[in-house]
């Protein structure tokens, strides 16, 4: 349990709603655009609540045998997918809960889930090999066996795919079945994020490090002393900074002008117990962070990474996911004990109240 | 989170066919109160009977600063990693290594990544060793002596091969690589599941309770009887043993307390130094001197101990009173003495393997400072060949004893219980390879106040 005292929601952040799933909740994500909120528990349980009220749609439990490892909506908000321990990944109808396609891939754990921008494959990684499926679970594309198992995976445009593992990152063209490029360093790269216009791959290492590369001039740089690994990273959608955790603070990177390497990182120091999940919002400098420690904080940020917090809430125990709703109205967090809470995200006045809901 | 929240690891290792699994699969069955979750590296041939079987292929994750200290496995951080959201449903986890692990790089994950070690917590590593066949394995690879040089329990399995005599070599040879290990003989691997489980290996206390002369120096005798002995004459009594001689140091005014004993020992290690005088039986034994008693005769042979006033004579015997039914008897009441008290030391071992341990121990205080360069100098030096550290120390200063632990380079040394009325004594066990044991006993010497 955190330490610290439960806290009502200040700042932006405004009363939503809770609900409650049944254990530990690890993935969660807003469907038909923005109406409905999905969470998956450890368990194997997905629950879809209204977007607005919190009310249940439909739940369905034991989905994955052995536990569920991720989810990942489809960008067009219509279906999603969810994989698990059992080796499988399912394919389903946001509305009711469906399953449209079952993929069975095998007895090792699936543990990545990600689908193009434009919606038309989703890839999946189980061990050390990568696939790509299309919309209706067709297989396109099969990658050989990487090193090590797959510890993140990424699109960089619409038929390239980056994969992280131990001691590299790897581009694939999966339409031409070609390697693309191959960024060697030899560490356990634990997470992985793409700059929006896929020219900046970041990866958290496991020795307490985050590695860049620039793909276009080839450059590298390793920003070291972090007290953790550095396990959640989020750019902003301009990719002019990127955040990381890796302890109870925040280090930001600002990627303007020549930085980050030569740069002090902005720090955010909010929480009291290392950052658990991290989330910049759909549009804009505002970064959602939750914490080991209970509590989820946003910052508006400046361009040189440092910022002030703008809202905070208490989400009850460790948050194990947050989620902006598309419209950045809204912050979804979910916690270790399968608490679900929605909070409304808007300035305190009236005055100011247009163009939000 | 206090340590008693966290889930504690056991790994098991072993060559393949040393009997990891059967041991995996006795556990199961007989705690089936426990949840307990396994992550198995090696896919046997037998089967491992319960739910929560997770198959994890080895990953073994070299840092690119290229320190071995900085290796970890990064199949037990994700799986464990993911266990962890679930640790409402099982509290205890077995990790089974392949027959060719290193297991630093296992113990070390429990060390150096933050989100483990804040979750679970390593109980002990268990190492099964196959008595027909160790002593070939461990002249051809390093990784099997590395195994035995991490345990904490040694199970030696499949005894029903291997003759007595066979395994009393076996396992001496075992003790000389890693003096901190418990040894368990079994067939089959049928082994007290307590003595596996639950070990908090990891926890020094236990260690001391469960063996209280595992960090001890070695002596060249394995016995001290203390005898309250009035004026007169008195035989000193031995039949047959395992030696047609043995040596024997005794003492006059010897005390009985631990401090008083360790004191007697170190001045018989001394006069142990010495050239020694054989005494053919029915010859009187002198005090202080090294000597040698005759022993081939069969039957029954006595040596005589002349006490002028009450006293307390310290014999220090070369191998037990036991082995050769030792006796004092009063000359005129034809009366048997026994000893007010014993002592048993760690007899001193020919060592052929290069992996074996070396233990230092000291009265008096050190100086925090002057240790930290020492232990830090001698671990930047000999990091990667000393495979696992423990002991306590006496800060000068620190009413505390500070409890050192350590696998390869990395160490913590925590503050533990207040040392009270106890002596301040200093206790460090160094397993690895190829150790100097005098140079590095010189240069802790160098530490004391």
């Amino acid at each position: 349990m955190p330490d610290i005292e439960p806290f009502s929601p200040r700042g932006m952040f405004h009363e939503g709603w809770t609900a409650e799933v049944n254990d530990y909740a690890i993935a969660c994500g807003w469907a038909l655009k923005g109406k409905q909120f999905i969470v998956g528990d450890v368990a194997g349980g997905i629950f879809a609540f209204e977007g607005d009220t919190g009310k249940i749609i439909w739940k369905k439990e034991n989905t994955h045998s052995g536990g569920l490892l991720t989810m990942a909506i489809h960008p067009e908000g219509e279906i999603f997918a969810t994989s698990g321990q059992d080796g499988n990944v399912q394919i389903c109808n946001c509305h009711e809960g469906k399953v449209i396609k079952t993929l069975d891939l095998g007895k090792c754990w699936v543990e990545h889930l990600k689908w193009s921008n434009d919606g038309l494959f989703l890839a999946i990684a189980s061990s050390k090999k990568v696939y790509v499926f299309n919309e209706v679970g067709e297989e396109k594309w099969v990658s050989e066996d990487h090193p090590s198992t797959i510890s993140a995976i990424t699109w960089s445009n619409k038929n390239e795919l980056a994969t992280a593992c131990y001691g590299r990152v790897t581009f694939f063209d999966i339409v031409n079945n070609k390697t693309n490029q191959k960024l060697e360093w030899q560490g356990s790269l634990v997470s992985m994020e793409l700059s929006p216009d896929g020219d900046i791959v970041a990866c958290g290492s496991q020795d307490n490090s985050v590695h860049f590369w620039r793909r276009s001039t080839g450059m590298d740089a390793e920003m070291t002393g972090y007290p953790g690994k550095p396990s959640h990273l989020s750019f902003d959608d301009s990719g002019k900074l990127l955040a990381t955790s890796g302890s109870e603070r925040i280090t930001v990177w600002s990627f303007i002008g020549n930085g980050p390497e030569g740069t002090m990182p902005g720090e955010l120091c909010h929480h009291t117990e290392p950052i658990s999940s991290l989330a910049f919002s759909n549009k804009g400098m505002l970064v959602a962070s939750g914490s080991r420690d209970g509590s989820v904080v946003a910052s508006f940020l400046k361009n040189d990474g440092n910022g002030d917090p703008v809202g905070a809430a208490f989400a009850g125990d460790l948050v194990g996911a947050i989620s902006w709703r598309p419209d950045d109205c809204a912050l979804a967090a979910v916690n270790a004990k399968g608490v679900v809470n929605v909070w409304k995200f808007k300035v305190r006045t009236n005055l100011f109240s247009k163009g939000f809901k | 989170m206090s340590i008693k929240d966290k889930v504690p690891v056991t790994i098991l290792t072993g060559f393949l066919g040393s009997g990891k699994t059967t041991l995996l699969n006795r556990i199961l069955s007989e705690e089936h109160g426990k949840r307990i979750a396994v992550i198995e590296n090696e896919y046997g041939e037998v089967g491992i009977d319960q739910g929560l079987v997770i198959n994890a292929d080895e990953e073994v994750f070299e840092m690119s600063n290229g320190c071995i200290c900085c290796t970890v496995r990064g199949d037990l951080i994700r799986v464990l990693g993911n266990l962890m959201k679930r640790r409402d449903k099982f509290d205890y986890v077995l990790v089974e290594t392949t027959g060719l692990a290193d297991p630093g790089p296992v113990a070390q994950t429990f060390f150096m990544d933050e989100e483990i070690s804040s979750e679970f917590t390593l109980d002990g590593i268990v190492t099964l060793v196959d008595a027909a066949h160790i002593d070939q394995q461990l002249g051809r690879s390093d990784e099997s002596s590395e195994q035995v040089a991490f345990a904490d329990v040694l199970v030696l399995n499949k005894t029903d091969l291997v003759s007595d005599d066979a395994l009393d070599t076996l396992e001496s040879r075992l003790r000389d690589m890693n003096r901190m290990t418990r040894i368990i003989r079994a067939e089959n691997a049928k082994v007290p599941i307590e003595t596996v489980l639950n070990l908090s290996a990891f926890d020094l206390d236990q260690i001391l309770k469960r063996r209280p002369t595992f960090l001890e120096p070695e002596y060249p005798f394995e016995w001290t009887g203390v005898y309250n002995l009035d004026a007169g004459k008195y035989q000193l009594m031995l039949e047959e043993g395992p030696d047609p001689e043995m040596s024997l140091v005794a003492l006059t005014n010897q005390g009985e307390s631990e401090e008083e004993l360790k004191d007697g020992a170190e001045s018989s290690v001394r006069l142990y130094a010495e050239k020694t005088n054989t005494l053919e039986p029915g010859n009187t034994i002198p005090y202080g001197e090294h000597i040698n008693l005759k022993l081939e005769d069969k039957g029954n042979k006595s040596f005589i101990l002349n006490i002028e006033k009450p006293t307390k004579i310290g014999l220090f015997t070369q191998h037990t009173a036991e082995e050769f039914n030792m006796k004092v008897i009063k000359c005129d009441e034809n009366k048997e003495i026994p000893f007010n008290t014993e002592r048993f030391w760690q007899a001193e071992h020919e060592h052929d393997d290069e992996v074996g341990s070396i233990a230092i121990e000291r009265f008096g205080d050190v100086d925090p400072e002057k240790l930290n360069t020492w232990m830090g100098r001698l671990l930047s030096e000999k990091g990667v060949d000393i495979f696992r550290t423990k002991g306590f120390i006496s800060y000068s200063g620190n009413p505390r004893r500070i409890v050192f632990q350590g696998v390869h380079m990395l160490f913590t040394a925590q503050p533990d219980k207040e040392w009270g009325n106890e002596p301040r004594r200093n206790q460090l066990v160094f397993i690895g390879r190829n150790l100097n044991e005098k140079e590095m006993q010189e240069g802790f010497d160098k530490c004391l106040i």
